[in-house]
């Protein structure tokens, strides 16, 4: 950290050097305009960053605003609230950094990120300038979009541009995301960097880092961590959160003692480490793992004795998730189940990750019915089901031979909204094929055909399947479909193919018809457009006709073009 | 005149400044020359103040100045306050340099103005001044030098006067010091450092500790942090029991986005500054969100505009409705009445 | 009346006052004639000295004389009156204003020493007249201040000021302000209201206050059709029509410029071509020039530019310039360059003064990349001296109107509306708008 108050300053200053305080765009402006009339206003960079509003920003109209957003959020209708937002920029009272902060942090909870990313172009574009806290959010963004090298770029210009420094919070952010991207070298890197900009060590970066040497299997890279941040902190690590790392450190090189001996001060009676959820998850997690698992089922009770909502948080869903993994890992997969329902009791709610993860273990070990039991349990809860959570019960449903209840899980994916791949098409529609459901694939066929691009192996598939079936006339319905479709080419080599399918009857000719056929309709359908938009004007008019009082259309003189308008109106008026 | 006028006393003027009249009180001093006692000055300054009208402040300033109460300390520190309020650090400033007896409360009372104004970093240097000038801070210094480096972003340099506080000059840090460090953190959107930093305390977290927390969640958006310290506060102090949250959320789990450009001169031809468009530009900017704008334009609306505004009312979310000499355009989510003929 | 006058003479009956403030009144309402024998008028009542000893007289000679032309001769008269009353300093202003001396107007309207609600709306219902609807507004505002209470000539001259610039606002205000009035339920306001709603862009208020009126005349009907017809409700507008009739009023020139708007809207060619025989056959209405405007404007729509032109060729008089911009309009929009061409000759005949169809024959050529004829087109107007009239545009905020021309940047809010701007027009282009080639405003080029 700095040395002195002197050196502190002097960094951001010099950050805030090319700055002058500018009254922010349009916020201000009547309050503003007489300032700016008593003095010209300095001639500012146009390219320069500008310095975010400070929270006396937040009041009046702007203040008002904020807190109709936030209620928007908790209503979470975040399209609106992000929708008002925008508006508000083009309005007399323009939205503070403050407000847009609080519409992104919604959008990343809940992965909105291409509305996120959006939004954050245009408050960029429309010139409110960022603060830390949404320098932190496109961070964390990037990196969970898996782009880590966008990350590292904006934290690029946020060191070279922004008039603030970066806080220890957007280190945590990045380092974590750097590793959870497999970018251990860059987050190692980042660390020393941490380290020249004068920040306190911090434990959690610390954690992040050596989980990522644990992930490569490097536990030298493990144990140079702890000790370069033993002997920064002076000696001592109080901070829980690095001991289940370190323990992992000592069972991967089979230290079993030295491990267990590193638990013991971590948790034991006289230990002054603080341990935070977190901290326990990772020690859990360290021995349940190694063989240790009657352990962790004591240090777990350890854990739900301490726990003390809302003053003391000692265990969090992901201690919930450790002990699932750990009973599965045992086989005593009732008593995952037992513990998973558990988490309520705990003021924990599971989300859909970990219902995926337990159905997944079910699945895999002939508990499909245990398995679906639980994904009944999900709405109750008001986790939604991913498209993950449907294949897995969809694939087990097809191992286990009841194919009929797999396109089920297909179709309730479908009608959720979710968008499965074309692979997971394909695994249905061979799945169903298999066991002879050729009607059925057709049907799943006909309703993927308009979600889904479609591939010509695809179509091949479907059609190779149909002939098979003796449907050579469903084959040219597939046919006229596949020349509708502008995603895929009809070229010469699929003619072939179908020609082949209907060889066998001596049809191959009709291919070659239907193409015909499809290129008259493309033009008919042409003209039909047209006439369309007649027949729409012609409706007005009808429309407008039977207003038009008789009387100006009775008595009048015939006289040249008026003859065919009282023939169309009383033709209207007739009609009707 | 009629003899039953008595002339006006300094009862009326005493009179005024409690009704809250400045203008009034200080027309009475510079038409009907009534002088002003300590105590209506000291009731004049405050209400400048609040009415944070600098031109009052500065002529209720001269008159003191006139007055034989011009040296009172007290008073003087009291128009370094009304000039603060009114936003003009450098008349508080002016005031300051011509004291002849500053006491360590003429430093808070600059320290602070400046943090108010958002002058953090002119605070802080007001507080090395004083360092430098040999004056020993006290408890009191150190809450207006965190106010300071609150307003000036100035994390780091918090902590390490908070450090130099116990150090250097032996003050032990109160509670008002720890909360002025979180406000510190608050202010700056430091807020998961808050939440450690409270966890760090070395007394057990209060629920104005808490309250504090959520108002910064509340600030910076963070709705669930926001839902969290409640609850904590609530807890800790059950007087204090507020709403429910609602939550929620499906999951939807999206990544398409793309950063855009466009070159320089698709944006000249996009910027022509036609007249409506300066108009409606400067309806947009005058008026609350969502509001119909009415234009009058006294020529046909170029089709370039028309095509322009159409889609502006889209991406303003109004209905914009142009009246050209011609006829009426209602334009409204990306579309005109007139059906793009005109 | 005359002829009578000069038998009463010849029977050597002495003509008294009340003789001459008919006769002087006959005079002003048919200048034509009035510049004959008003002054003779003036010479026999001078005889008598009842133009400067009888104010009635006097005042009727000011009147002769302002409406005659003779405005001059009538400030003489006004001077030399030896007992004014308000009417006389009225009429001398309503004469000033009538022919457009305003300065003067106001100059007396200063020194008239005691000012009554006429005086008022004599100044406002001038400033009006003239299309000065700011200075009307602000002749209001002044009155107000004042505190005289308007009687309904003005709210009728203010309300006209409004639906002119389209300060809802401040129109809103008024019609509040006539709500709590005697004359609330005058036709005359209720139609300046409905026009004024109409002209604002509020179509739904027009039709309310169109609805509540107690009884209507054929100016209610029409203010309500046209406004429709502009505001692009064809259907209200032709349904109203309808009704019109079944009410017993007969349409008149203005209730087909109307429906002839309607059907123009819709894009209903046969309907329009009906309405239009039908106005002229069964209706015996002469078409005006408005009415073969709708029909160019009819046809252009449907894109039957042929037939367009021929109403313009065919039409019994020149074309004006709103007629040659329809159809020109119709060319840019599909783009129909040699028609545009072709309307070139009639351009030249219209006022020269007039720029806008310069300007979108040059923005013709430029669209389709023929810089050549713009520059042709540009070339022409300078040396036919045509001025480009600027655009202006004008937003009401609070109540308050704001005019912009283009490239402005005389307002005190300038950067943000600049900064406003920058910021919607690259929305835009995310948008998918694409910025058309056209030609900026000349008088940058000059």
């Amino acid at each position: 950290s700095f040395a002195t108050p002197e050196e502190a300053a002097a960094e951001r200053r010099q950050r805030k050097r090319r700055l002058r305080l500018e009254p922010p765009l349009s916020s201000l402006h009547r309050n503003q305009q007489q300032q700016q009339q008593q003095s010209p206003k300095p001639q500012i960079n146009p390219n320069a960053p500008k310095l975010p509003e400070p929270v006396s920003a937040l009041s009046g109209n702007r203040l008002n605003l904020h807190n109709r957003i936030l209620t928007l959020i908790r209503q979470n209708d975040l399209e609106e609230a992000a929708l008002y937002t925008r508006h508000s920029i083009y309005s007399n009272c323009r939205p503070t950094i403050f407000t847009v902060n609080a519409v992104l942090t919604a959008q990343l909870r809940q992965s909105k990120y291409s509305d996120l990313l959006t939004l954050h172009r245009f408050i960029t574009q429309a010139g409110v300038a960022p603060n830390i806290i949404t320098h932190n959010l496109i961070f964390q963004t990037y990196l969970d979009c898996r782009k880590p090298d966008t990350a590292m770029e904006h934290y690029k210009q946020l060191i070279n541009d922004a008039p603030f420094n970066p806080s220890p919070t957007t280190y945590r952010i990045l380092i974590k995301g750097l590793v959870d991207n497999n970018k251990l070298d860059r987050a190692m890197e980042l660390k020393e960097e941490i380290d020249v900009k004068g920040f306190a060590p911090d434990p959690v970066v610390y954690h992040y880092l050596m989980q990522g040497c644990i992930k490569n299997s490097d536990s030298d890279g493990v144990f140079k961590l702890f000790e370069e941040l033993k002997e920064k902190l002076g000696g001592v690590v109080e901070d829980g959160v690095v001991y289940g790392n370190l323990m992992k450190g000592y069972f991967m090189r089979e230290m079993e003692k030295e491990a267990m001996e590193c638990y013991d001060e971590a948790v034991g009676e006289s230990s002054k480490v603080k341990m935070s959820a977190v901290a326990y998850n990772s020690v859990l997690d360290a021995l349940s793992k190694n063989g240790k698992f009657d352990e962790a089922l004591r240090l777990f009770d350890r854990m739900i004795q301490e726990h003390n909502p809302p003053r003391h948080l000692a265990v969090n869903l992901g201690s919930f998730n450790v002990m699932v993994d750990g009973y599965c890992a045992q086989g005593r997969f009732k008593d995952a189940i037992e513990v998973f329902r558990k988490m309520g009791d705990y003021r924990c709610s599971p989300d859909t990750l970990s219902f995926n993860n337990l159905i997944d273990q079910l699945c895999k070990n002939g508990m499909l019915s245990e398995a679906e039991e639980l994904y009944g349990e999900m709405s109750e809860k008001g986790v939604n089901p991913d498209e993950f959570t449907y294949v897995l019960l969809m694939d087990t449903c097809f191992e286990e031979n009841r194919p009929d209840d797999a396109a089920e899980y297909f179709r309730k994916m479908v009608e959720a909204k979710l968008r499965p791949n074309l692979a997971v098409y394909n695994k249905l529609a061979d799945g169903l094929v298999k066991v002879g459901k050729i009607d059925e694939a057709k049907l799943f066929f006909d309703l993927m055909v308009k979600k889904l691009k479609m591939d010509i192996p695809s179509y091949q598939f479907i059609m190779k399947t149909l002939s098979d079936a003796g449907k050579l006339d469903e084959v040219l319905n597939v046919v006229d479909t596949m020349l509708d479709d502008d995603g895929v080419e009809f070229d010469e080599e699929v003619h072939e193919f179908v020609k082949g399918l209907l060889r066998k009857e001596g049809r191959e000719d009709e291919v070659g018809k239907l193409m015909e056929e499809k290129e008259r309709q493309k033009a008919e359908a042409k003209a039909k457009e047209l006439e369309a938009a007649e027949a729409a004007k012609r409706s007005a008019r009808a429309a407008v006709a039977s207003l038009l009082p008789s009387k100006l259309f009775g008595n009048k003189e015939p006289e040249t073009g008026s003859a065919e308008a009282t023939e169309n109106a009383s033709e209207a008026a007739s009609s009707e | 005149q009629t003899p039953e006028v008595v002339p006006r006393s300094i009862d009326d003027l005493r009179r005024l400044c409690q009704e809250g009249k400045a203008k009034e009180a200080l027309e009475l001093m510079d038409k009907e020359g009534v002088k002003a006692d300590a105590d209506c000055f000291r009731s004049l300054f405050e209400l400048c103040g609040r009415l944070k009208s600098l031109e009052d402040a500065k002529k209720a300033h001269d008159f003191f100045l006139q007055s034989t109460c011009r040296v009172n300390r007290e008073l003087i520190h009291k128009i370094i306050e009304m000039y603060g309020k009114c936003a003009s650090m450098t008349d508080a400033r002016r005031v300051f340099d011509h004291m002849l007896e500053k006491n360590i409360d003429s430093w808070h009372l600059m320290i602070n103005g400046y943090a108010d104004n958002g002058l953090g970093d002119d605070g802080l240097q007001m507080f090395e001044v004083m360092r430098e000038k040999g004056l020993q801070p006290n408890s009191e210094t150190f809450l207006a030098v965190f106010l300071a480096c609150a307003s000036a972003d100035a994390v780091e340099e918090a902590f390490i006067h908070f450090e130099s506080m116990k150090t250097e000059y032996g003050i032990s840090p109160g509670v008002e010091h720890y909360m002025g460090v979180l406000d510190v953190l608050g202010k700056c959107g430091h807020l998961y450092e808050a939440i450690d930093y409270i966890e760090k305390l070395p007394f057990e977290a209060t629920a104005p500790v808490w309250e504090a927390l959520k108002s910064y969640a509340r600030i910076h958006g963070d709705i669930d942090l926001e839902d969290h310290a409640e609850e904590l506060m609530v807890a800790l102090d059950p007087s204090k029991a507020a709403l429910a949250a609602m939550k929620g959320g499906g999951y939807v789990p999206d990544t398409r986005y793309v950063l855009h450009d466009i070159d320089q001169e698709a944006k000249e031809q996009a910027l022509l500054y036609h007249s409506e468009r300066l108009a409606i530009a400067y309806g947009l900017i005058s008026t609350p969100p969502r509001q119909t704008l009415r234009i009058i334009k006294n020529l046909r609306v170029c089709g370039d505009c028309h095509n322009a505004i159409k889609i502006m009312s889209k991406i303003v979310g109004r209905e914009l409705i142009v009246r050209d000499n011609k006829r009426f355009h209602h334009f409204k989510d990306g579309k005109c009445s007139c059906g793009d003929y005109w | 009346a005359l002829a009578h006058f000069i038998q009463m003479r010849q029977a050597g009956v002495e003509p008294n006052h009340v003789t001459f403030v008919t006769l002087l009144s006959g005079c002003a309402h048919f200048p034509a004639k009035g510049v004959l024998f008003g002054p003779s008028l003036h010479a026999y009542a001078r005889k008598l000295g009842l133009d400067t000893n009888n104010v009635m007289v006097g005042t009727a000679v000011i009147d002769m004389y302002a409406k005659c032309g003779g405005v001059d001769f009538a400030r003489l008269v006004f001077d030399g009156l030896d007992v004014k009353n308000s009417m006389s300093w009225n009429t001398m202003i309503d004469g000033y204003m009538k022919n457009g001396k305003v300065r003067d107007a106001v100059e007396l309207f200063e020194k008239m020493p005691k000012r009554d609600a006429v005086s008022w709306t004599v100044l406002i219902g001038g400033f009006v007249k003239k299309g000065q609807f700011e200075q009307a507004l602000e002749w209001f505002r002044e009155m107000q201040l004042a505190g005289v209470e308007p009687d309904y000539v003005t709210i009728i001259a203010v309300i006209a000021a409004c639906a002119d610039l389209g300060t809802l606002g401040l129109g809103l205000w008024l019609n509040c302000f006539v709500m709590k009035r005697d004359f609330k339920d005058n036709v005359r306001i209720s139609n300046s209201l409905v026009d004024m709603y109409s002209r604002c862009g509020c179509i739904g208020f027009a039709r309310q206050v169109f609805e509540n009126m107690p009884e209507r005349t054929l100016v209610s009907w029409n203010s309500m059709i046209v406004g429709f017809a502009v505001n692009g409700h064809a259907e209200e507008a032709l349904e109203f029509f309808n009704l019109m009739q079944k009410k017993g009023l007969k349409p008149d020139g203005v209730s087909f410029t109307g429906a002839l708007t309607a059907c123009s809207h819709a894009g209903l060619v046969d309907e329009g071509l009906h309405y239009f025989d039908n106005m002229k056959g069964v209706h015996r209405i002469t078409p005006r020039i408005e009415h073969y405007g709708c029909i160019v404007d009819l046809y252009s729509r449907a894109g039957r530019l042929e037939d367009a032109l021929g109403v313009i060729e065919n039409m019994p008089m020149k074309p004006n310039e709103v007629v040659l911009g329809s159809l020109l309009a119709a060319c840019r929009t599909i783009g129909n360059i040699s028609l545009a061409e072709r309307l070139m000759k009639y351009l030249s005949e219209v006022d020269p003064g007039v720029d806008s169809n310069y300007v979108l024959l040059a923005n013709i050529y430029a669209a389709a990349g023929r810089w050549d004829g713009a520059n042709k087109v540009r070339k022409k107007m300078k040396d036919l001296g045509v001025q480009k009239t600027p655009g202006c545009s004008s937003v009401e905020v609070d109540c308050n109107i704001h005019e912009f021309v283009a490239g402005d940047k005389s307002h005190v809010d300038t950067d943000c509306i600049y900064s406003t701007l920058e910021l919607l027009s690259f929305e835009l282009i995310l948008c998918g708008y694409v910025p058309e080639n056209i030609v900026r405003e000349p008088y940058k080029f000059d």
